[in-house]
């Protein structure tokens, strides 16, 4: 250990892994900014960390917590302190997700129509008919060329040993890609010049390889696709981040009650009159989509979207129902669906999944409890979850009756430690746990990551939980280039 | 462009126009109130840009911090600058692609100035003006940013029809109180300060005094603020520029609401310019500005139903 006071008394574990050290050994990837910070003084730190917050709060990179009338801004708690991964690191990450999402888009091609998968007995068919987000209107419904998950957000964490797994499949509306752009930017603002110096790869090109991608599925063959983006409205959570796509690839950004249908073709309100609109990139959920076919009571979406969408006028990114494929209960086949459809071993490791709806499976994670995470298949942000040895006795048992009402709404799995990277709190470098959330496009000319993604970070220590909900930050992703 | 964002920077645009409007004529009516305790009353101010009733008013008139804490950061007051900033900025906020992110960081950061309780306190115990003064600051650091950054589309227009609206009907408001004070007569004489201040709170004084050359004449005033096209504050000029703006939308796309429109504008604005003190004075002042303010409420009517509720 060194004597500098950022680093003073930074805790090696044998616990988890650390992202920055070996043992005691700086990792190479990490030397560059450990030999800058290590003459950093932490005011200067607390400093930059006021700087960064100060950013956020001026660019409106914030979410509205309202209480009463007024609403409260807040930021996504951000450390200053990058998360580094290794060009090695990167190509394998890359590489397992392409060959996920090639799978995954096969799945959801093969679930809506032949349903050969179930046919040659890879996967039983209630699997997919017990789950709530596999969508009937989409049966033989022919998707522009083929693709179904246009944008995903595959959860990637390590565990005590360094190896990668995916945690969940993010195929239906992810979001926090404005963060990885954001986060970037304040880097830059903070750190100058240690972004080159460390040779980090670029995120910025993002929205352009989205907006190619929208454009090429127009449903008319025109130069200039009318595109649009498809809100909640400013009370979402995620607004800031739909007008930032929006505004990067300079298209309009609509709410439910600025389109409407016509003839099964989709129009936008404007002061010129009706527009055509070809290509919806939509950050709704699919029940709010069109209250003629699903929830009936949403505002939120447009009355006979889903009539134009199945007779090819307008484009939908991403597809409705992926929501089959990231179910939590089905990610348990993706590596049989790498095999079946692809023939190949599966790059990346799936974490060890125990169905609660087989009894000898449930019955070995209740005697193993204090080992598990519970989960609902289709929960997300943190919430319905369980983490066996953070819980206290009564919560358990409440949680096993709320599990065998219904056990094929529920998986578990091991508790997986996390690996850690340093992050500055409290005036010094201490670790704490983090995932990662490379955002992958995939359009008619294939699928393409930008190098890098979201780094969450569970600030609370010994925290497992990186959900911005749950008291989460994120950090700058770094991709080396060499 | 969508009829909804229109009708967001128009709204934007409008509640900015009113902040800076209130701002200014707070700052120079605290002015008064120093000069002039005896004759001064905050009633003219709280008429034309608060909801407060009669007796309300006859309990404030005359306690100057009272009245700024309610017009700058009165939660309650629809029209107090808190609430002007933060509906300009959430209207930003919901078309937020659609403006330069240099004005929407303009918007973001006066927001989050009117929200400091630090305003509410310097209001009460220190020097108001310099708390008035920052603030007016920022407003004119959004319409610099406004004009050096916002592309000349269809969005900048709106916004500028937003404006100039704004400003017209604030210019008859403030003649309206003013003369309503003197029964609306011209021969009323009246205190020289009266009429310094009046100028004063809408930026007027330094072309009165170049233009007339003469003494705060009422009849002057009233030119000034109605006719004078080289004023930015007169109604003449705020009906030329919102004619202009307004001619930009011209497309085939929307001609009955285009002509409409353009009637409505054309006729108000040749109303004024064939229109002189002596037409005035036998009209009478107080329905001739009420006809022109119902002539500017009808075309904001009229954008709501032609531009901004397309169905």
């Amino acid at each position: 250990m060194d004597s500098s006071t950022l680093f003073n008394n930074y805790p090696i574990s044998n616990e988890f892994y650390d992202e920055m050290y070996n043992k005691n050994e700086i990792r190479p990837s990490y030397k560059k900014l450990y030999d800058f910070l290590r003459n950093f003084p932490a005011e200067e730190l607390t400093k930059k960390e006021e700087m960064a917050r100060r950013l956020f709060m001026s660019q409106g990179v914030t979410f509205t917590v309202y209480s009463g009338d007024e609403g409260i801004e807040k930021i996504f708690p951000f450390d200053v302190i990058p998360r580094i991964i290794t060009a090695a690191e990167w190509a394998y990450i890359e590489s397992g997700i392409k060959q996920r999402l090639k799978a995954l888009n096969h799945f959801l091609n093969d679930i809506y129509s032949n349903q050969f998968i179930i046919k040659d007995k890879i996967m039983p068919i209630d699997m997919i008919y017990s789950c709530e987000h596999y969508l009937r209107e989409m049966h033989n419904l022919k998707v522009p060329h083929d693709i179904f998950v246009h944008i995903s957000g595959i959860d990637i964490i390590r565990d005590f040993d360094g190896t990668f797994y995916v945690l969940e499949d993010n195929l239906r509306t992810p979001s926090g890609v404005s963060y990885m752009l954001e986060n970037r930017e304040i880097t830059k603002r903070i750190f100058p010049d240690l972004l080159p110096q460390n040779n980090v790869r670029t995120v910025t090109q993002y929205p352009q390889i989205l907006y190619k991608n929208l454009a090429a599925l127009s449903p008319r063959h025109n130069s200039n696709p009318n595109i649009v983006m498809l809100t909640p409205g400013i009370y979402n959570s995620a607004y800031f981040e739909h007008s930032t796509l929006a505004r990067l690839m300079g298209i309009e950004l609509v709410e439910g009650r600025d389109l409407v249908v016509d003839n099964h073709r989709v129009f936008m309100k404007t002061t010129e009159g009706l527009q055509r609109v070809d290509v919806i990139y939509r950050r709704v959920d699919d029940e709010y989509l069109d209250p003629l076919v699903f929830n009936s009571d949403s505002m939120l979406g447009v009355a006979g979207l889903m009539s134009a969408y199945r007779k090819g006028h307008v484009t939908i990114v991403n597809a409705p129902g992926n929501g089959v494929a990231d179910d939590k209960a089905i990610y348990i086949y993706v590596p049989d669906m790498i095999k079946y459809y692809l023939n190949e071993e599966p790059i990346l490791k799936n974490v060890p999944t125990y169905k609660m709806e087989d009894v000898s499976e449930r019955k070995h994670v209740f005697e193993n409890i204090e080992k598990m995470v519970i989960k609902k298949t289709n929960g997300s942000g943190g919430y319905g979850m369980i983490i066996g040895n953070s819980a206290t006795e009564q919560e358990i048992d409440d949680y096993k009756k709320v599990v065998l009402e219904d056990p094929r709404q529920f998986i578990a799995q091991p508790i997986i430690s996390l690996s850690a990277a340093p992050c500055y709190i409290d005036g010094k470098l201490q670790p704490r746990r983090i995932d990662l959330r490379p955002f992958a496009l995939f359009g008619p000319s294939g699928i393409e990551i930008v190098p890098g993604g979201l780094t969450r970070v569970a600030l609370k220590e010994g925290s497992l939980v990186v959900n911005s909900s749950q008291g989460g930050g994120s950090k700058d992703t770094w991709v080396l280039s060499v | 462009m969508l009829s909804r964002v229109a009708n967001s920077l128009y709204w934007l645009s409008r509640y900015m126009e009113r902040c800076d409007g209130i701002l200014r004529l707070l700052r120079v009516n605290y002015a008064y109130s120093q000069d002039d305790f005896e004759q001064f009353s905050w009633r003219p101010v709280l008429m034309i840009f608060s909801d407060m009733d009669a007796k309300n008013i006859a309990d404030v008139k005359h306690e100057g911090r009272k009245v700024l804490q309610y017009m700058i950061t009165d939660r309650l007051n629809k029209n107090s600058v808190f609430n002007l900033v933060s509906k300009s900025r959430e209207n930003a906020r919901s078309v937020q692609e659609n403006v330069t992110k240099e004005l929407w960081q303009c918007l973001n950061d006066y927001y989050h100035k009117v929200r400091l309780n630090d305003i509410a306190t310097s209001l009460q115990k220190e020097d108001p003006v310099s708390v008035i003064d920052d603030l007016v600051q920022q407003g004119m650091h959004y319409y610099g940013t406004c004009e050096i950054t916002m592309a000349r589309g269809e969005g900048y227009y709106f916004m500028n029809i937003g404006k100039y609206l704004e400003r017209a009907i604030q210019s008859v408001d403030i003649l309206n109180v003013k003369f309503s004070e003197l029964n609306y007569s011209l021969e009323e004489r009246s205190d020289p300060t009266y009429w310094k201040y009046l100028l004063l709170s809408i930026s007027g004084y330094e072309i009165f005094l170049k233009s007339y050359r003469s003494a705060l004449d009422s009849r002057n005033i009233l030119h000034q603020i109605v006719w004078n096209e080289h004023f930015p504050r007169s109604i003449m000029y705020s009906v030329r520029r919102l004619k202009q703006s307004f001619e930009t939308l011209k497309s085939d796309r929307n001609g009955e609401a285009y002509k409409a429109i353009s009637f409505m504008i054309g006729k108000l604005e040749s109303s004024i310019k064939y229109s002189d003190l002596k037409d005035l004075e036998s009209k009478g002042l107080q329905e001739y500005l009420q006809e022109i303010k119902q002539d500017l409420l009808a075309i904001g009517h009229a954008f709501n139903h032609y531009y901004f509720a397309f169905n």
